[in-house]
């Protein structure tokens, strides 16, 4: 899974601004740095994180549901409302 | 001499018909700010309409009060343009009425506090021949994807003061 081009690291860039409600000490450009460093990051890394996963998960999924469970479970760990389910109500 | 002042309240503001902030109500600890968020990624716009009252000369000077969603620091480019018509002396449709040109102004957050109120003049220079009496249209717009402006996240709009010169 490529880096996102300039056009999606964009979008996210705005979406992120529009999402946040928390105080913020940093201009957009200090945004915009930090998003890019993510991507990279995630791009950088995606090799270190497939092989984290253990068996048989890791030769059967897919690289998409293998995106989804990251994100997943870094949005849980963010908070449950920002992935709330079923079982929370 | 003196001092025309004409309030304009968020309220009454019109929204273009796309790329429009979008109104707020937030709930303070003591009372409900209201208010229009400016987007810090793309150009939104709002009209007011009023009558130039008594103008004289010189320029016009918008005055608006906005405090920032989240941000604490950066530059917020806010943009205003006017557009005049006299009634019963201009034969221009209002319907393709055009604004002259815009005066764009840049404000500087002041820090300390996030969610402080600031108070900024965009003086208004191109007048569009204004005369008292004038029909005005005022355009205010936050260009949030100017370079100059670097001010992450929503910047709200209290409501804003048109003034000028009587003479």
């Amino acid at each position: 899974m490529a880096a996102m081009d300039e056009t999606n690291r964009r979008r996210t860039w705005l979406r992120w601004m529009r999402d946040n409600a928390e105080p913020v000490a940093f201009t957009k450009a200090d945004l915009r740095a930090a998003l890019d460093a993510c991507d990279d990051w995630i791009d950088a890394n995606q090799a270190s994180f497939n092989s984290a996963l253990p068996q048989p998960f890791r030769s059967s999924a897919t690289a998409a549901q293998k995106t989804l469970l990251f994100c997943y479970v870094a949005m849980r760990r963010r908070g449950a409302a920002m992935l709330r389910v079923e079982e929370d109500d | 001499m003196a001092t025309v002042r004409i309030p304009l309240s968020v309220e009454e503001a019109q929204p273009a018909t796309s790329g429009f902030p979008q109104p707020v109500r937030n709930a303070g600890s003591n009372f409900v700010i209201s208010g229009l968020a400016f987007d810090a990624g793309s150009t939104e716009t709002v009209y007011f309409k009023r009558r130039l009252a008594g103008y004289g000369s010189g320029n016009l000077t918008l005055n608006i009060t906005w405090y920032a969603d989240t941000a604490s620091s950066g530059v917020v480019r806010w943009s205003a343009a006017i557009a005049c018509i006299t009634p019963n002396t201009d034969s221009q449709d209002v319907e393709t009425k055009a604004f002259a040109t815009s005066t764009d102004s840049d404000d500087t957050h002041l820090g300390t506090t996030g969610q402080r109120v600031h108070g900024h003049d965009i003086v208004i220079s191109n007048l569009d021949s204004a005369a008292a009496g004038d029909v005005a249209w005022i355009r205010l717009q936050r260009i949030g994807g100017n370079a100059a402006d670097t001010m992450a996240g929503d910047a709200i709009l209290l409501e804003a003061e048109l003034s000028y010169s009587d003479t």
